[in-house]
């Protein structure tokens, strides 16, 4: 089988192809942040480095990159670097680049040289195809490296002569959006960068296989950096933003006292007053508006959210848990098992706003006909269900059948067995599944606003404890803290969107600020529970792993 | 049929004390009777609902075994039940509004379009339109990212790496909805606003593509769960003739995974399809048909979500008939969505045996 | 095989002591001890492997012969598949797994910076256990590697440009179904999904596939352990044919198999250690080590 190349085994040194092939990457790496910065406007556009105009610069390290990534490609072709090309790009780097192509020859045509439709499709089509054929007839180091690098050196040459720079702008006719320099150099560049570092990863592991591997990688690995860039960003403006709204006239100290009111829970026990560390943070502390206050705060938001999670886990946790016993240990009927399936799998990719109408239309009347906690708790609770049963079934299910045998070798009945074996075994699955469901629940908006969602800034916090009365007439018992509408962190993150203002006068921070602030929070609950939850997995995993 | 149930039973009771069944029976009932009550708003529903608590306890103390078995079918079955109950629900308030409009109500493109009267012609179709835009930007952002992201979780990442990012896309899955889309308000909708001078605050790319980062996670997390069934022996196989990883993962593991992962990415727009309340507060609520279709930063915009969500918390009537409405045509969008994906994922499942 | 000439100097040098067995035995460097003539195909120098705090290879030396079977032999649990997996560093997959010393195929070592896998693998194949055929046509399974590699080109674009080498593929698909015992067998259904083959065949189409890149060395873990006596005596056959052409290392734990197919045997006992390893017959008939004795003649192991 004479087919069968063969390459050196063991690489020699770095070469001059891998050293430049990095530098591109490297450059490519710095033009990508830097755009990135920009469009963020932590970096203004105007900021001259090195004595060139930031976009100048732009342009010049893109002709770099090109200038390197075809003088590495030419040279591999002419045999001066050691690789291994394969004998084409492959038509995937070929509809890659003629896409390029059709798409910058369009543009170049119908708006710097501006033809008409007919003449700008045709260069399209021309440049398009030009593209992808100089990336799929040479052989691949040639293929992969000069359409990438004509693209760099084209996009450069329009930010080095100022063609495409602060002073241009674009309102195509079909599309209401007009694109301005600012944006679309950082645009353009990030583009570039992309595809120049790409090329050039795939340069620097000699072509072929493993050139496609590294290219590949390298935007997967890209990727995978984006998604946690958008996460990282997210936390940090919210904390960013949030911190000080949340800490407004916030105090800490060491000799204080802790104050609580009774009242804050809802139960009628005096105030106590216990020497402590002295924390007073009126953000969280105080009702959302009041005459009284000076700081507008987010308790009743806390309560609510903490009454609602209550009440959807009482009644969620009960039903959730004895379906998944009964799926699990019980049934043996394969049809009434994937019934209850489709069934629990249905309820949780229902959207949560179906659930909102549901409450809608099947609670709201039947609670006085007004939105109500009760209400709330129960949509929550409705949504809460299908996570409480997969998660708690999926850990019943994984409990080995040692536990029951040896459970059932004793002549124990089925229902010890289950209570004595295989509930404790499956707890702390179920516990962990619990936390991350309610961590999802503690967030939800869009049912609230139909069924609980109250004044946009509520001027009193909910006392689900003391409102219970008792009747002698039907129905015997009532809580007007659980038939009133209130407000929750989410819902009131929602009213402060919604709200032009705060209401009073004298607000030391903007309706805006004070939504950032109960972005803070919210995200310190929802994340909390997460934390605790992913953090109880890891725990009981180790516990697994160490016995 | 019937004689097999008549048998099961049969054996069941023989298993049983008949007082235990007596008592069981009578706990069934009172739940369903409050059910009941409960429906038709009486005031005495408490005292039904006080009877199973009661009989509950009692039965608990007395007969364990045979209560927790009865009782849990009976949870399952009101599981279920919560199904159906949406469905009958959304169906019934959504009646009178179908009846005026009929079908037309989901394609009619003529004004007068919004909002539902007794009197007026009404459509969804600008909703429909809006939801389907969305989705689709949604689905281009997501499913590459989150392909992307699930290869490198289950098949590049080291040990440590993979500790990081795991928990960090769980995280990103955590943060509430309308945390992103208090961002998007703020910061998002601003800059395009500013550096795109659109007509409007808020538009279908921004939304579709903030809907599509919040649909990440969950392709994320499926696809890899679907990676990771694929069996080492075949990965090692391609391995072990000196084919590269990323070769490997286009021609053994992607390919023996596919039916998983195109489940991920429908779980994933199934998702951004029934994303609410960032959509919600990001968009500029205006109904009407973007001309042409791909101007995606025009000034309509309008979702079968966030018309739910803006418009009915006040909304009475006709109107909230026309809400209804929309919600069963969003309902039934996702239900088709996620069963094709549990359908496919069945189908993976039984392929390589087992549950994995 | 005439290449290598075996030697024992009785020179009593202990060199390590073991810890597991009954007898306190010591394993004597005489015994597993090798010389070969020429150069080795595959040269093994001081092996240690660790999976996490399971030392799961001692000190493994051993110097395989060109163009002959080598079979590995001990009890379940002993290292074999890990010393196998250590000759085409399939042991890098495996997360938990430190392997320490030196490994030379043809001459260059492994174990250092800079080696390409991929180039290694095509030089080093190796059977697993099971067989692991991709869910693919017959014909795919066996050009799948050259594919890959470039080596044939039958892409879409290719055949697009008019390059494709659909007539090589061709050829080649014959040569190593017929190389692998198999091509009677599947000649009409090349394009059937492999799945539907027995045990047996899909294994044969396991070493066509291996085959197919024209390896060194091929490396053969167990291949026989699941299938039926018919079948095991079909691979037995072919891997001694294998051995015209190629270095064949192969795992087994059934001892008759590895008397009737390898020209060398090395044992491996419990705890990771190489304890002999010699000429099959001289191994299987004078067993030197006490301990490899009793193992031959079934008292422990
Ligand atoms: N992937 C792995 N992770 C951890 N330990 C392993 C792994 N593979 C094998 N081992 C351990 O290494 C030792 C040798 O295993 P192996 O090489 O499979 O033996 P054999 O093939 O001779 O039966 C055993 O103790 C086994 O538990
Ligand atoms: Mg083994």
């Amino acid at each position: 089988m004479s087919t069968v190349t063969r390459h050196a085994l063991v690489a020699g040194e770095t070469t001059l192809r891998e050293y430049v092939s990095t530098g591109v990457m490297a450059v490519g790496a710095v033009l990508f942040l830097a755009s990135w910065a920009v469009l963020f406007q932590w970096v203004g556009e105007r900021t001259p480095v090195l004595g060139v105009d930031l976009f100048t610069l732009f342009g010049v390290l893109l002709l770099a990159m090109a200038a390197g990534i075809a003088g590495v490609g030419v040279a591999s072709r002419l045999g001066h670097v050691s690789a291994s090309p394969s004998a084409s790009a492959g038509l995937v780097a070929g509809s890659l680049f003629g896409g390029i192509g059709f798409v910058t020859g369009g543009l170049v045509a119908s708006q710097t040289l501006g033809m008409g439709t007919v003449g700008w499709l045709a260069v399209a089509v021309a440049t398009g195809v030009a593209a992808a054929a100089l990336a799929v007839v040479p052989r691949e180091d040639v293929g992969s490296t000069l359409p990438a690098a004509l693209f760099l050196a084209l996009v450069g040459a329009l930010l080095v002569t100022d063609t495409l720079g602060l002073g241009w702008s674009w309102s195509p006719n079909d599309v209401s959006a007009t694109f301005v320099g600012s944006v679309m150099v950082p645009v353009v560049t990030i583009a570039g960068s992309l595809v120049g570092s790409w090329s050039a990863a795939k340069a620097r592991a000699g072509f072929g296989t493993q050139g496609r591997e590294a290219g590949a990688f390298y935007l997967i690995r890209l990727s995978v950096f984006g998604m946690l860039g958008v996460l990282t960003l997210l936390v940090g403006f919210i904390v960013k933003n949030g911190l000080e709204t949340a800490l407004t006239n916030a105090q800490f100290g060491l000799d204080g006292h802790l104050d609580l009111p009774g009242a804050l829970f809802g139960v009628a026990l005096p105030d106590w007053s216990l020497p402590f560390v002295d924390v007073q943070v009126p953000f969280v502390t105080n009702v959302s508006q009041s005459l009284y206050v000076d700081v507008p705060g987010l308790a009743p938001a806390i309560l609510g959210t903490l009454w609602l999670v209550v009440g959807a886990m009482l009644f969620a946790i009960p039903l959730g848990l004895a379906a998944a016993i009964f799926l699990a240990e019980y049934t043996e009927s394969r049809l009434f098992r994937q019934l209850v399936e489709v069934a629990t799998n249905g309820l949780w990719s229902t959207p949560s706003i179906v659930f909102g109408l549901f409450g809608l239309a099947f609670l709201v009347p039947r609670f006085g006909g007004g939105k109500s906690l009760l209400s709330g708790q129960l949509v929550l609770g409705f949504m809460l269900l299908p996570l409480v049963v997969i998660t708690s079934y999926e850990s019943i299910k994984a409990v080995p059948d040692e536990y029951r045998d040896a459970s059932a070798a004793l002549g124990v009945t089925q229902w010890q067995t289950i209570r004595s074996a295989v509930l404790p075994a499956a707890m702390p699955g179920v516990i962990t599944g619990v936390i991350l469901g309610v961590g999802r629940i503690a967030g939800e908006t869009a049912p609230l606003l139909l069924v609980y969602g109250g004044p946009p800034f509520a001027s009193q916090n909910p006392n689900v404890l003391s409102s219970f009365q008792f009747t002698s007439s039907p129905p015997f018992v009532s809580n007007t803290a659980l038939l009133d509408a209130g407000s929750a962190l989410p819902y009131q993150l929602y009213t402060s969107i919604t709200s032009g203002r705060l209401p009073g006068q004298g607000a030391p921070f903007t309706v805006q600020d004070f939504g950032w602030g109960t972005a803070l929070v919210l995200l310190v609950v929802v994340l909390g529970l997460y934390a605790v939850g992913i953090a109880s997995r890891l725990y009981f995993r180790n516990k697994l792993y160490n016995e | 049929m019937a004689s097999r149930i008549v048998e099961r039973f049969e054996q069941y009771r023989s298993r049983n004390e008949d007082a235990a069944l007596v008592l069981l029976a009578v706990t069934a009932l009172s739940l369903v009777v409050a059910f009941v009550l409960f429906y038709q708003q009486s005031r005495w529903t408490v005292v039904p609902v006080a009877a199973f608590l009661v009989l509950t306890v009692v039965g608990w103390v007395r007969y364990q075994a045979t209560v927790a078995r009865g009782l849990t079918f009976v949870m399952t079955v009101a599981t279920v039940a919560v199904l159906g109950l949406i469905v009958a629900f959304l169906v019934v308030r959504a009646w009178p509004a179908f009846e005026q409009m009929g079908l037309e109500a989901l394609y009619r493109t003529e004004e007068p379009l919004w909002k539902p009267a007794k009197t007026t012609p009404w459509s969804l179709a600008p909703m429909i339109v809006g939801t389907m835009v969305t989705t689709a930007i949604a689905t281009v952002v997501a499913a590459p990212l989150g392909i992307a992201g699930a290869l490198y979780i289950s098949e590049i990442a080291s040990e440590t790496t993979r500790e990081v990012v795991k928990p960090g896309i769980e995280l990103m899955a955590g943060i509430p909805s309308i945390t992103y889309g208090f961002i998007g308000f703020v910061i998002v909708n601003r800059f395009f606003y500013e550096a795109f001078q659109t007509s409007t605050i808020g538009n279908y790319f921004t939304v579709g593509v903030m809907i599509g980062i919040m649909a990440l996670p969950t392709i994320v997390s499926v696809a890899e769960d679907a990676l990771s069934t694929v069996p080492e022996a075949m990965k090692s196989g391609a391995l072990a003739v000196g084919t590269t990883n990323w070769q490997t993962m286009k021609s053994v593991t992607v390919p023996s995974a596919f039916s998983g992962v195109s489940a991920a990415v429908l779980l994933g727009v199934g998702r951004a399809m029934g994303e609410t309340m960032a959509a919600t507060v990001m968009i500029p609520h205006t109904k009407g048909f973007a001309d042409p279709v791909y101007d995606v930063f025009g000034g309509v915009g309008e979702t079968l979500t966030t018309v739910i969500a803006f418009e009915g918390g006040n909304a009475t009537g006709r109107h909230i008939e026309g809400l209804f409405a929309a919600g069963v045509v969003l309902f039934a969008m996702v239900l088709v969505l996620s069963v094709t994906a549990q359908l496919i994922q069945a189908r993976m499942r039984s392929k390589y045996g087992g549950d994995r | 095989m005439s290449n290598a000439d075996v030697s024992h100097q009785s020179t009593p040098a202990p060199a390590s002591t073991t810890t597991t067995g009954e007898t306190e035995e010591t394993v004597r460097e005489s015994w597993r001890t090798y010389d070969v003539t020429g150069e080795p195909a595959v040269a093994v120098e001081d092996l240690n492997v660790h999976y996490g705090d399971d030392h799961a290879l001692k000190d493994v030396s051993m110097d395989i012969p060109e163009e002959s079977v080598t079979a590995l032999i001990g009890p379940s649990g002993c290292g074999k598949s890990t010393f196998l997996r250590c000759l085409n560093r399939m042991n890098d997959r495996i997360k938990a797994a430190r392997i320490d010393g030196s490994v030379e195929v043809g001459g260059e070592e492994i174990y250092q910076d800079g080696v390409d896998l991929v180039e290694l693998r095509k030089r080093v194949g190796m059977v697993f256990q099971a067989p692991n055929p991709f869910p693919k046509s017959i014909r795919e399974n066996v050009s799948y590697g050259p594919r890959k590699h470039g080596d044939l080109d039958t892409s879409l674009l290719s055949r697009l440009l008019g390059r494709d080498d659909a007539e090589a593929e061709e050829a080649l698909v014959e040569q190593c179904l017929r190389d692998a015992a198999l091509y009677e067998e599947v000649a009409d259904r090349l394009e059937d999904n492999a799945l539907g083959l027995s045990g047996g065949q899909q294994q044969r189409l396991c070493i066509a596939r291996a085959l197919a890149v024209d390896p060194d060395v091929l490396l053969m873990d167990e291949p026989a352990s699941a299938l039926d006596p018919i079948a095991t005596a079909k691979i037995e056959d072919l891997i001694g044919e294998l051995a015209e052409d190629y270095t064949v290392v192969v795992v087994t734990h059934n001892m008759q198999q590895a008397a009737r197919i390898s020209d060398q045997t090395a044992v491996f006992l419990t705890g990771g250690e190489l304890v002999e390893y010699g000429d099959t017959d001289q191994v299987f008939e004078s067993p030197e080590s006490q301990r490899v004795e009793d193992y031959i003649t079934g008292k422990f192991g």
